[in-house]
């Protein structure tokens, strides 16, 4: 079948591979990257070695990564992505030791921390369960936190994890595990967004925003 | 609801052109295979957001084309009239519209335009397996509940999950011995949307058993009671379902009693490495004076039941939300005796927009609805035809 090719006479043309190894390398391992096809992946190696100012960019692209690479580790008590370990909100007088925040990812923390109310510390999962992408409990770090309740001043403990399947299942895992447990579990609220119009709400978060509906 | 004008490149065999469509009946005649059933496809296209045969964008777009386009003009029943519009290409892209704003999802389709198709498979309601009795209810309430279609979709992605690490348990990836609280955390999970699940089929049974019966006598005459029942393989829940007299309790009582049953039954399936019960094994059971009409139905009796199931789905809708589906009726008039035929095209047409292809231009002798549009179609080409024409046959 005849197949439109790029012309830009590195491809081999038959089936489908530069005719350049360290090229074709580069383009695999880029497209291994999480958002980016076989095609993006392409455009970004062809981008870093023929493209205007190529050469510098290439330069600092890995340079910034070896950097990173050497200076970014995860925080042994939160889990979340730090230089200094342990974490600048673990270590900080100015935090609440009392409420503890349960988060799927590094990247949850960010916008709570954007938005400055949260004072307590964060737990940072890596993750929620699911056994379909080999994520069982032995995978995230439930003994940690576990320990982290144990000996700590924690008084509540807030999940706020994604509403998906996933998510509610992580959270109804921690419920278990700490069942007996006197400290405070709490759940973020679902509703109506802030600014969001009602007639526009889906109907499922309308259903639970009337469901969990309080007193005023 | 009406599809008013349909406008077609690259559909299939269909010559690109441009349709306006009777708002009451519309008829395609011609022989098989000359492409009365891919105009079908295509009008019923955005109803789903996939073709009801269950082709792919490759066999849809048209022999040496890259990329289809249908859009149409349908007018809701508020009197709105909407611009509905899809475009499929080779590389699996795909572009919605609604009014010329891109739609995200699936779910944003549900609810715009609502078709119903009957064609010879149809008959598999009653008698074929009970996952299309379940598709038939899924699809009726997900019209009436977006909330249940959320459950819906909660449940088989739990499932999915629940037989993966069932899977896994079996094969003695134990995850240092949380295997069977890591099963009750995905349990709860379960319950919780099954018993969303399961309410809405039970509700959905008990709104469409008066209309299947009314729309059944109507048909068939006064032969008997048609009874459907909601048959769920949970045993709590049929348990409640039959101390509430067809109704379940609310959600979270439900799910509370499902929960238990998975947890009674964990053990047999950390053995067996599959999940043993739950909604996806649900049924509907539909029995004439008690006889059950998904064994010991006639070839007639079957298809009427099959039909009455259809048109009440559209009285339901029409009951809770004051929506019309349009209907599609591919081939088969030849089924039917030729008055029950005359009595289905009477009943349909009085209430919705209808599009029937057939090869026999028989099935409609002495019959001329208000407003009827024919066309003959020949190697993807449509011709109008009128009056006698319409009977004279090829």
């Amino acid at each position: 079948m005849e197949r439109p090719h790029g012309g830009n006479g590195l491809s081999g043309g038959d089936g489908g591979e530069f005719q350049s190894p360290a090229l074709e390398r580069l383009v695999r391992s880029l497209s291994r990257l999480p958002g980016l096809g076989r095609k993006s992946a392409t455009r970004v190696a062809l981008h870093l070695l023929t493209g205007g100012g190529a050469e510098a960019h290439a330069d600092e692209l890995t340079a910034a990564l070896g950097d990173a690479r050497r200076q970014v580790r995860t925080c042994s008590q939160c889990g979340s992505i730090t230089e200094p370990d342990p974490c600048r909100i673990c270590t900080s007088e100015r935090r609440d030791r009392s409420q503890l925040c349960v988060v799927a990812s590094p990247v949850d923390v960010l916008p709570m921390e954007k938005a400055g109310f949260f004072r307590g510390r964060y737990f940072v999962l890596g993750g929620l369960l699911s056994p379909l992408d080999g994520v069982r409990a032995g995978d995230l770090p439930f003994e940690r936190l576990l320990d982290r309740l144990q000996d700590g001043p924690v008084t509540e403990l807030i999940i706020a994890l994604d509403a998906s399947v996933e998510g509610e299942t992580t959270a109804l895992y921690i419920q278990r595990l700490l069942s007996g447990n006197p400290l405070q579990l709490t759940r973020l609220a679902t509703g109506i967004p802030v600014g969001g119009a009602l007639a526009y709400t889906d109907e499922v978060t309308l259903q639970r925003a009337f469901q969990f509906r309080r007193a005023f | 609801m009406r599809i008013l004008s349909a406008t077609l490149t690259n559909f299939r065999n269909l010559a690109e052109t441009t349709l306006d469509f009777s708002p009451h009946v519309n008829l395609l005649l011609g022989r098989n295979g000359e492409g009365k059933t891919n105009l079908l496809e295509a009008l019923n296209w955005f109803a789903l957001g996939r073709s009801h045969r269950g082709a792919k964008a490759d066999e849809l777009i048209a022999f040496g084309q890259d990329a289809l386009h249908v859009a149409l003009s349908v007018e809701e029943d508020s009197g709105a009239i909407v611009a509905c519009e899809f475009g499929l290409d080779r590389s699996g892209g795909r572009r919605l519209r609604l009014d010329g704003e891109p739609l995200k999802g699936k779910a944003d389709l549900i609810g715009r335009l609502v078709t119903v198709v009957f064609n010879p498979d149809s008959i598999g309601l009653v008698r074929g397996a009970p996952q299309q009795r379940r598709q038939f209810v899924d699809q009726g309430m997900a019209e009436l509940d977006a909330a249940y279609l959320a459950h819906l979709g909660a449940c088989q992605r739990v499932l999915k999950q629940k037989t993966g690490l069932l899977h896994d348990l079996r094969r003695g990836f134990g995850g240092g011995g949380r295997g069977r609280e890591e099963l009750t955390a995905w349990n709860r999970e379960l319950a919780y949307h099954a018993a969303g699940v399961c309410r809405g089929r039970a509700a959905y049974a008990q709104l469409l058993e008066p209309h299947l019966r009314a729309g059944h006598e109507a048909m068939a005459g006064p032969v008997g009671t048609v009874d459907f029942d909601y048959r769920p393989r949970l045993e709590s829940v049929m348990k409640h379902l039959v101390s509430g007299g067809g109704k379940l309790p609310p959600e979270d009582e439900l799910a509370g009693a499902i929960f238990a049953e998975f947890d009674y039954i964990t053990d047999s399936e950390m053995r067996r490495g599959r999940p043993l019960s739950g909604p996806q094994f649900d049924d509907f059971g539909i029995t004439l004076e008690g006889v059950d009409l998904r064994t010991y139905g006639s070839q007639g009796q079957t298809r009427t039941a099959a039909i009455a199931m259809i048109l009440g789905r559209s009285d339901v809708l029409f009951g809770q939300r004051r929506m019309r589906p349009v209907l599609f009726f591919d081939d088969i008039f030849s089924e039917l005796d030729r008055a029950r035929t005359r009595r289905l095209q009477e009943m349909s047409s009085r209430d919705h927009q209808v599009f029937i292809a057939s090869a026999r231009p028989d099935d409609i002798t002495g019959w001329r609805p208000e407003g009827l549009r024919a066309w003959r179609v020949e190697s993807g080409r449509f011709a109008a035809v009128e009056g006698d024409a319409i009977t004279a046959g090829d």
